[in-house]
């Protein structure tokens, strides 16, 4: 069974909604990562999505541009990011990691080498931004066959057959993008979450995560209410950014606690189990 | 055309080539292709790096085909990512769907037996570029050696059909006679041993091909050309463009192209398109006989289409007001675009201010402090135009800001995209609103001329004003097209602006095509003279254009553009845009290559005054 299949089927018998966190690889500087990473899962994260940084992250908003900025700046190449996963494992065989990214360095690597690579290191899922499911051709079932799950974005007008299409191709879960926009915007509805998710089970079993728009312990509670993962990236990212870097493991530690506080107060096991 | 004119000779395969020396030879000889077998089972087989070997030894103008038989796709995958092959050749049990998901031009080998229905498969495979038709030989896959009865072959094929199966120097003429292939496909037949050519006969091979009439190039059929299929309905021209966006893109897109497809269709807006572009933009623009320069070039004949002389001053306004026409039937109030030197932006802002829509303009901060002049016409078109600070802050960045300022305000907003770059419908759109540059000349100078020109010439950015000249000319063959792109500093400095030169296919912006990047897939930043020109990517036809052939894609540096932007200027008085002085580069070098009987078009696709100061400066005076 595969370490994101097994984390969730962990949480279905805590009846709990997975945390989520996203952090950019080689943010601030690619000798952190690896600690950033521990300091997740200690904190209390159950998956880590870990930025691949590009150029020109045309769907993210500042917060993260800055981080892929920062991270780019400081040297970091994709085949660090395979090695950061890597290094991440000899301490860590069980927390899922999920790399998200856009298309094009891993298609300069190569589909194949990417996908070994990516196997080799301990990687379990990939989200590409930038590769609907209209142009994934063969890419899916290479990465199945490397054990990646490929992680597929839903968004609030994506239609019914497509909702049918993008369930069939993805394995693992699904992100669930929670408003029109970038990463990072504000203003989110719950109420309008809950409906589109459910219309989304009607296709899939697969677990839904909720993302884009989950700034505070109160909006994560919010949302694991209704969905199976709760995804914060941009409010993750902003602490970073606003924190010396010797302080940088403690804060991150405290905010992503905070969050899995929230999240785990509200599960619903501990009212009606 | 008299019926000797559709003589040609049938292209020439020699396949299962395993080493360099042999394909060079062929290459002499004068073969159109080789083939290199990735069939572990084939004695003919090659691996990875004996194929890279022999690719790098062959000389230009030569197509390599790749033949598979009922491979893994990641290894077809593989393959291609490591060896330069120009199309695939498919010989198992492959389905349509898989020979299409590698997104190149295949080619379907079919076994032939005696009841085999060639149309039929023609038919299950619509993407295929071609039929090769090999002899079945119970248990043997690829070259078998023997010939089948081509009479099984249909008089009306609906493929191109390649001849293959047990053929020799000695039966070579019979063959093309009795067949009329498009190509024939040689292998065993020109061996000494298994895998190695022997050169004489290869040579007494080729000598072998009669000229014939191919049943594919037979005139006259209302079937579409393969220009003016393209792009399929997810935008693909070829391997390139697509839709390469986030999923919250997908539906705004999906909208886009519903409403294109309507409108390009409904009389009114046509009517409506028509007469703006006539009284508003003052369509059509003439074509100049610049008489003095081709003396002095001492050549072909040179004429310009002249796009400077629309309202605004370029070729921008054809698309922006095409694509701001539709944006009002679709009920949007506000439209959005990225500019790089201004000059989309002010034509965006001009159809605005027209139609009575909200504008803004994305532009990077850099490119704001170097294009001062057009930052205040849009400002004074009622216009905001808002810096982009993030990456490099130029053009590229301007385009990434602009989709994420769509993708939040979609309700109320249209993007309108400056050239035919971005996810589909974008390339096709633009290239359709530009298309009225070529339609337009390609009359004029028949009328003008009494005949098609013999080359076109147009700068390449991300290529809209060129793919508006060319499209309309792609069906006329004996018309060459040059694009030319920015060279910058040189190709060899990384200062240039030239992806389709120096760069490599890849995704970005929406769709697949070349690009500028660096080792690890990150795009890079770009250097030209003229801003204009000043971008890492490039409209996916140009790509498809130049891998098929059909155009040539060159580069002048910003010297060269430099000194064409003088030349015009004094000799025919008429001061051209830095982005249109590359295409007249290339037109002072080819020039005299012609005689004064044959004619070259040049896009003039916008005028100088914008970039008098930069002119100015680069040669030390202030104005």
């Amino acid at each position: 069974m595969s370490r994101i299949t097994a984390c969730f089927q962990q949480l279905s018998t805590e009846k709990r909604a997975a945390l989520i966190p996203f952090i950019t690889g080689g943010d601030p500087k690619p000798a952190q990562t690896v600690g950033l990473m521990h300091a997740l899962v200690k904190g209390g994260a159950d998956i880590i999505e870990l930025g691949m940084p590009f150029s020109d992250p045309m769907a993210d908003g500042p917060v993260i541009q800055r981080a892929s900025e920062r991270a780019l700046a400081a040297g970091t190449r994709l085949k660090d990011i395979l090695d950061m996963v890597r290094q991440f494992r000899q301490q860590d065989a069980k927390t899922p990691v999920v790399l998200m990214g856009y298309l094009n360095p891993i298609e300069y690597m190569g589909y194949e080498t990417f996908a070994k690579a990516a196997q080799a290191a301990g990687v379990d899922g990939a989200l590409l931004v930038d590769l609907p499911p209209e142009e994934v051709g063969d890419i899916g079932e290479l990465f199945q066959r490397h054990d990646l799950d490929p992680i597929f974005l839903l968004s609030p007008t994506t239609q019914p057959e497509r909702i049918q299409r993008i369930c069939q191709a993805a394995s693992g879960y699904l992100y669930y993008v929670s408003l029109k926009g970038v990463t990072g915007s504000a203003n989110l509805d719950t109420k309008a979450v809950a409906e589109k998710l459910a219309e989304i089970r009607q296709y899939t079993q697969l677990p839904i995560g909720v993302g884009f728009g989950i700034r505070d312990a109160a909006s994560a509670a919010q949302v694991a209410q209704i969905s199976d993962a709760v995804v914060v990236g941009s409010a993750l990212v902003q602490r970073i950014e606003d924190t010396p870097e010797a302080d940088l493991i403690d804060t991150v530690t405290a905010f992503v606690r905070e969050l899995r506080n929230a999240i785990s107060s509200e599960a619903p096991s501990a009212a009606t189990a | 055309m008299t019926p000797a004119d559709l003589l040609t000779r049938p292209r020439i395969k020699i396949c299962g080539i395993t080493n360099p020396q042999d394909a060079i030879i062929a290459s002499q000889l004068g073969t159109d292709a080789i083939g290199l077998v990735f069939y572990q089972a084939s004695p003919r087989a090659v691996t990875v790096t004996q194929a890279q070997a022999i690719v790098q030894a062959l000389p230009p103008f030569i197509t390599v085909v790749g033949l598979f038989v009922n491979a893994e796709a990641a290894y077809v995958r593989a393959v291609l990512n490591q060896v330069a092959l120009d199309r695939l050749q498919f010989h198992g049990e492959e389905t349509a769907a898989y020979c299409e998901s590698f997104r190149r031009p295949y080619i379907k080998a079919v076994r032939m037996r005696p009841d085999t229905d060639v149309n039929a498969i023609a038919q299950q495979y619509p993407q295929a570029q071609a039929l090769l038709l090999d002899s079945y030989v119970k248990g043997v896959k690829g070259g078998t050696g023997v010939t089948f009865d081509w009479q099984h072959i249909p008089a009306q094929p609906l493929k191109p059909i390649i001849l293959a199966g047990g053929l020799s120097p000695e039966n070579i003429t019979h063959a093309v006679n009795t067949v009329a292939p498009y190509g024939v496909d040689v292998s065993g037949g020109v061996e000494q041993a298994k895998g190695i050519k022997d050169a004489a006969k290869m040579a007494a091979f080729i000598r072998g091909v009669p000229m014939s009439i191919a049943h594919s190039v037979t005139p006259a059929t209302d079937t579409p050309s393969e220009f003016e299929t393209q792009p399929d309905a997810l935008g693909h021209f070829g391997p390139y463009g697509g839709v390469f966006v986030a999923e919250t893109l997908m539906q705004p897109l999906a909208e886009l192209q519903q409403a294109y497809t309507h409108y390009r269709n409904d009389p009114e807006f046509k009517a409506e398109l028509d007469r703006d572009l006539h009284h508003y933009v003052g369509r059509p623009s003439p074509i100049y006989h610049a008489e003095r320069w081709s003396k002095q070039l001492g050549g072909a004949q040179i004429y310009l289409k002249r796009e400077d002389l629309n309202h605004t001053g370029a070729h921008k306004i054809n698309a922006a007001l095409g694509q701001a026409l539709l944006a009002k039937r679709m009920g949007k109030t506000r439209i959005i675009a990225e500019t790089g030197a201004g000059q989309h932006g002010v034509a965006s802002a001009t159809v605005a201010a027209r139609l009575g829509l909200e504008c803004v303009v994305y532009m990077g901060a850099e490119d704001i402090k170097r294009q001062a002049v057009n930052v205040y016409r849009m400002r004074l078109l009622g216009a905001e135009v808002r810096a982009v600070t993030s990456g490099s802050k130029t053009l590229k960045d301007a385009l990434n800001e602009a989709m994420r300022d769509w993708v939040t305000n979609v309700d109320n907003t249209f993007y309108i995209i400056g050239t035919v770059a971005g996810p589909h419908p974008y390339p096709a759109m633009v290239r359709d609103f530009q298309a009225i540059i070529g339609r337009e000349a390609r009359a004029q100078m028949l009328e003008m001329t009494g005949r098609l020109p013999d080359a076109l010439c147009a700068c390449v950015g991300g290529g809209s004003n060129a793919i508006g000249l060319f499209y309309p000319f792609l069906n006329d063959a004996e018309v060459k097209i040059y694009g030319v792109e920015a060279a910058g500093e040189g190709l060899d400095t990384l200062r240039h602006a030239a992806p389709l030169n120096a760069g490599k296919p890849g995704v970005l912006h929406g769709n697949r095509t070349y690009l500028m990047m660096n080792d690890d897939g990150q795009i890079s930043e770009t250097h030209s003279i003229s801003a204009g020109l000043d971008y890492p990517g490039v409209g996916p036809e140009h790509s498809w254009l130049k891998d098929i052939g059909r155009a040539n894609y060159v580069a002048v540096t910003d010297d060269e553009a430099l000194n064409a932007f003088h030349a015009l200027t004094r000799i025919e008085g008429i001061i051209p845009a830095l982005e249109s002085s590359h295409a007249l580069a290339y037109c002072q070098k080819l020039a005299p290559t012609l005689s004064p009987e044959q004619s070259i078009l040049v896009n003039l696709s916008g005028r100088g005054d914008k970039d008098i100061n930069t002119v100015a400066t680069l040669e030390g005076i202030q104005i």
